[in-house]
């Protein structure tokens, strides 16, 4: 799988098609907004979506890390839809977690669909600082570089007479937003206002997600 | 039998006023009165102007008085449009105020008051005039059956328009409700005249079934507009003949002229007012405008305040314009049934000839357009093919009953196979469309406690819906009309009407596009809706609509081939289409009417090959895939093809010289998965089913979902729905969808069955005369959406690495 350089506060990222983010000198992959359960959180309003989604997310991260294998995993926030989405792990699925946790150490930042939800064995942090880096769901006043989540960013491309829409990385000088992981999950544009007042209109570095490889606009 | 010996009607309560209308009774009149009268379900056969309306009305009037002051519903009647139910209720009111007969009537459709409706069902009329969703929603409520217990008679108006579709299907699950409901229901269908009649009557009649028939004796007078104008070899625009066209329009009182897609009509359109130098009142009428824009073009148009409305089938049905003098049909006729529904627009009298002019936009269209005339003048009409039942309509009518009240799924499922369209549904797959309603009938089963409706523990064939909530969002997802994301457009505080999505992304701010007949710049988009103000520019683009792309009919087709083998009436043709042809009999061959010609010629260092199938678009388009692939099999490194009615053309680097052994029916069986695989056709179909079959919502009540959004998500479904249960019965609905509607499955297979016997394979040095309109078609790139999207941004990034002068990345 290839993956796009990005140069973010002087440090080397990659950015992979399956929207994780692999920071090179820490060894630490990078994920966000999983929304594991969103199927099982609609079927309580009858809206019977395929409950695919949480295998397919784990089984994702799972191929990432075997592969990778890091000795972090960050996940900034919304790694759950919400109270009900621990339904849908199975014990399996927490055996799983636990065989992976051995070699990898867990970080897993509050969201705000997940901020009130626990599971066993697991720690979630508001927030989660290394160097001059701060991970957080939804970016704060702070001088420090950001990594965050929250907005499932894509872009519009017009090109040649053809409209698409894709799923992307953006950032500007000191705040990142990754894209979501997660499988039933929408998007928003990032020239959208909610966007556009955290990234500022102009200094955006986007990368769009293709098939299998990040492009670099 | 015998009309002469005595005619019944004589003693009907509305004699009285035909007398005094001067009016006397139709044959078919007579005829129907007496099988209704006699228990017979009918279909009554009969063309504008034949007192149509009135026939269905004559047993429902004459058994209300005869019941004398008869409290509740008797009578129901079903039409297709909404606008078409108001001016039933018109055409009603004249002999039943006149005669001051005892009889209640109301009109019940989506634009009737909540209030109005309230009311209706707390004291229902003797006549109800109402739409097919409308009669599903009424079904819906758990009053339904004292409501329609005493229910008479159903009229369905315009039956040919419910044959092959889903509405179909959804009207035919309510009808055998109301059966159920009613056992001494009788049915009375009105339809324009059909080739195959005893498919309608097997579609709507159970008991003592007739046809009733009236055939016009009197032909409407077709031509095609004499051109000194070189008539193009490709295109569908008509511009060289404007001129011509507008001429005619000044001849006559009052003309409509049809063309088949939206943004012909707005080209068409602009053009024609381009022109307008003698100021006349021309208009535009098309599905998207908005309502009270189409409303007033309407009420002009029968009050013969314009010159000429440019429309669309928009105007097809219904209403009586009776001013109409002339009809002029831009572009290809594509059916004779259509053609003759369109020609009908003008004169309803019955005994004058309707009057029409063919203006075909290139050559093809020209020998269409001859072999359109040829058919009319034998009488020779299209076969409307019946359908079976969609799934996913099924599964709304179950969640409709469930919101009635609990029911028995095998009452429920015997009821449903009563139905024409559903009588080989299996009882497998209505059982997982039961399971789909309760929790989306997923393999896995993750949904247990949050299901829609549930099994009595005391009896499993027993359903209830879990809590009355639900029935609102049936309510709100009613109906199997799924349109595709449209946003308001406005101008200034005014509503134009409705445009595709697509196109509005596709524009930048300041871009303008021609709309309702006016030039617009587009200025921002807000909250789905799209701001526009007037502008001058002279270049402005023309929205497309996707979708509602008829295929040329096969009995069409057919006399397309003859017509073009008949070398002796070559010379009756303008003299260009007469060289066109006699030039393709010199340097290839004309194929007969049973042939399937092959050229094989050179060009621009590629192979091309073109395939005369006269199959219509959507066949060729599937054909022209298949090819494809059947290409690459061979190592031909096929580069593209492009598909229309008439032909299909490929282009390799390589000469297909197997093409005979390339071209038979192996290629659809192997082939034809991987092509619904690889074009988003299922997917498309697939957000269709999921809407219809309430999986997702369109909207809820304080959550308006955009188009985008339900698009968007059913995409994503779709995705892991294939990935994890290929099986799954929306899957397959979707598919059968395809089969059905989108790739002409039967058609293509019955012409690749017998092709191989039938190719006539002419090698030529360079291209011949009749592939040069599909030649000219080509112009754009055949790949998925997938690889679309791949290139854009591939070529996109190297546009900017480039400039950036950064050589490559990673």
């Amino acid at each position: 799988m290839f993956y796009q350089l990005i140069n973010f506060g002087n440090e080397e990222f990659h950015a992979y098609p399956d929207k994780s983010l692999y920071w090179k000198r820490l060894n630490t992959l990078i994920v966000s907004d999983l929304h594991i359960g969103k199927s099982i959180s609609y079927a309580k309003n009858k809206q019977f979506l395929p409950p695919y989604d949480t295998k397919e997310i784990l089984n994702k991260i799972f191929v990432s890390l075997d592969k990778i294998k890091p000795s972090n995993l960050i996940i900034v926030g919304d790694l759950l839809h919400d109270v009900f989405s621990t339904l849908s792990l199975k014990d399996q699925d927490h055996k799983n977690l636990s065989q992976y946790m051995k070699n990898t150490d867990f970080i897993w930042i509050k969201g705000n669909h997940d901020e009130n939800i626990q599971i066993e064995g697991f720690k979630n942090l508001t927030n989660y600082k290394i160097d001059k880096f701060l991970f957080t769901h939804i970016p704060i006043k702070t001088s420090l570089f950001q990594i965050c989540g929250h907005y499932h960013p894509k872009v519009k491309i017009s090109h040649r007479g053809k409209t698409i829409f894709k799923t992307c990385f953006v950032h500007n000088e000191k705040i990142f937003i990754l894209p979501s992981f997660g499988i039933l999950t929408g998007g928003l544009d990032i020239h959208s206002k909610q966007i556009s007042d955290v990234l500022g209109k102009n200094n955006m570095s986007i990368y769009p997600v293709g098939q299998d490889k990040v492009y670099k606009l | 039998m015998n009309i002469n010996k005595s005619n019944p009607l004589l003693l009907h309560p509305l004699n009285k006023w035909m007398k005094k209308k001067k009016w006397s009774w139709f044959p078919h009149q007579i005829e129907t009165f007496h099988y209704v009268r006699t228990g017979s379900d009918v279909v009554v056969f009969a063309p504008t102007g034949a007192g149509k309306t009135l026939t269905g009305f004559i047993n429902p009037i004459d058994d209300l008085i005869k019941l004398k002051k008869f409290k509740g519903l008797h009578t129901l009647y079903i039409s297709p449009l909404k606008s078409l139910a108001n001016d039933i209720v018109r055409n009603l009111e004249k002999p039943i105020k006149e005669l001051d007969l005892n009889i209640s009537f109301q009109v019940r459709t989506g634009d009737t008051t909540p209030y109005k409706k309230q009311k209706q069902k707390q004291k229902p009329p003797n006549i109800l005039i109402t739409t097919p969703e409308s009669l599903a929603l009424l079904n819906s409520y758990e009053n339904a059956k004292e409501f329609f217990h005493n229910l008479k008679y159903i009229i369905i108006d315009e039956i040919h328009t419910f044959l092959d579709n889903k509405r179909a299907d959804l009207l035919s699950l309510n009808i055998e409700r109301l059966q159920t409901f009613s056992t001494n229901l009788q049915r009375i269908g009105l339809s324009a005249t059909l080739k195959n009649k005893q498919d309608a009557k097997k579609w709507l009649c159970r008991k003592k079934p007739k046809i009733v028939s009236y055939e016009n004796s009197v032909l409407p007078k077709i031509k095609i507009l004499e051109s000194k104008e070189r008539i193009p070899w490709s295109g569908h625009m008509a511009t060289y003949s404007i001129n011509e066209i507008y001429k005619e329009i000044m001849k006559s009182k009052l003309t409509i002229i049809f063309v088949n897609t939206r943004a012909q009509a707005e080209y068409m359109f602009k053009n024609l007012w381009l022109i307008n130098k003698k100021k006349l009142k021309i208009a535009v009428h098309h599905g998207s405008l908005e309502k009270n824009l189409r409303l007033k073009v309407e009420n002009n148009l029968s009050k013969g305040l314009v010159d000429c409305v440019v429309a669309t089938s928009s105007l097809e049905l219904g209403l009586d314009y009776g001013d109409v003098e002339k009809i002029i049909q831009v572009g290809a006729p594509k059916g004779i049934n259509r053609l003759l529904q369109r020609v009908g627009r003008s004169n309803h009298n019955l005994n004058i000839p309707s009057k029409a002019i063919l203006v075909p936009t290139n050559r093809f269209e020209f020998i269409e357009a001859k072999a359109a005339i040829e058919e009319i003048k034998k009488n020779k009409l299209d076969k409307i093919d019946l359908k079976e039942g969609s799934f996913d309509v099924v599964a709304q009518h179950i969640f409709a009953t469930a919101c009635a009240g609990q029911f028995n799924i095998n009452d429920l499922y015997k009821e449903i196979i009563k139905a024409y369209p559903y009588k080989k549904l299996k009882l497998n797959d209505f059982k997982q469309l039961i399971n789909l309603i309760q929790d989306g009938g997923y393999v896995l089963k993750n949904y247990d406690q949050f299901k829609r409706i549930f099994q009595l523990r005391e009896n499993k064939n027993i359903y209830k819906l879990v809590n009355k909530r639900e029935t609102r969002k049936y309510r709100m997802n009613v109906g199997t009309i799924i349109e595709n994301p449209m946003l308001k457009i406005k101008l200034g505080t005014k509503t134009l009407g409705n445009i595709e999505e697509v196109f509005i992304q596709n524009l930048s701010q300041g871009d303008s596009f021609i709309f309702a007949g006016q030039v617009l710049e587009f200025q921002s988009m807000k909250n789905n809706l799209v701001q526009v103000k007037r502008s001058k520019s002279l270049i402005s683009k023309i929205p497309s609509y996707s979708g509602g792309r008829m295929p040329l009919s096969t009995n069409l087709a057919n006399s397309v081939r003859a017509l073009l083998a008949k070398s002796n009436m070559w010379d009756l043709y303008p003299e260009q289409i007469t060289q066109w042809l006699k030039r393709q009999k010199n340097i290839s061959k004309i194929p007969k009417k049973d042939e399937y010609l092959v050229e094989q010629f050179p060009r621009k260092k590629n192979f091309y090959t073109v395939i005369y199938t006269f199959a219509g678009w959507h066949a060729n388009q599937t054909l022209g895939f298949l090819l494809l692939r059947g290409f690459k099999e061979f190592n031909y490194k096929p580069l593209g093809f492009v598909a229309n009615d008439y032909a299909i053309v490929l282009w390799s680097l390589r000469e297909a010289k197997e093409i005979k052994t390339i071209l038979n029916l192996g290629l659809l069986d192997k082939h034809l998965d991987n092509y619904l695989e690889e074009t988003s056709i299922v997917k498309r179909l697939f957000r269709d089913n999921a809407i219809i079959s309430c999986l997702i919502e369109r909207r809820l009540p304080g959550m308006e979902k955009t188009g985008k959004q339900v698009l968007f998500s059913s995409d994503l479904i779709y995705t892991v729905l294939k990935k994890n249960e290929p099986d799954h019965i929306l899957l397959k609905s979707s598919y059968e969808d395809a089969k059905k509607n989108m790739i002409d499955y039967d058609r293509l297979r019955e012409i690749l069955k017998k092709i191989d016997k039938k190719i006539i394979l002419k090698k030529l040095t360079s291209i011949s005369p009749l592939a040069v309109p599909i030649i000219l078609e080509i112009n754009r790139e055949n790949l998925s959406k997938k690889e679309t999207d791949e290139y854009i941004l591939e070529d996109l990034e190297n546009e900017i690495l480039k400039e950036a002068n950064v050589l490559s990345i990673n």
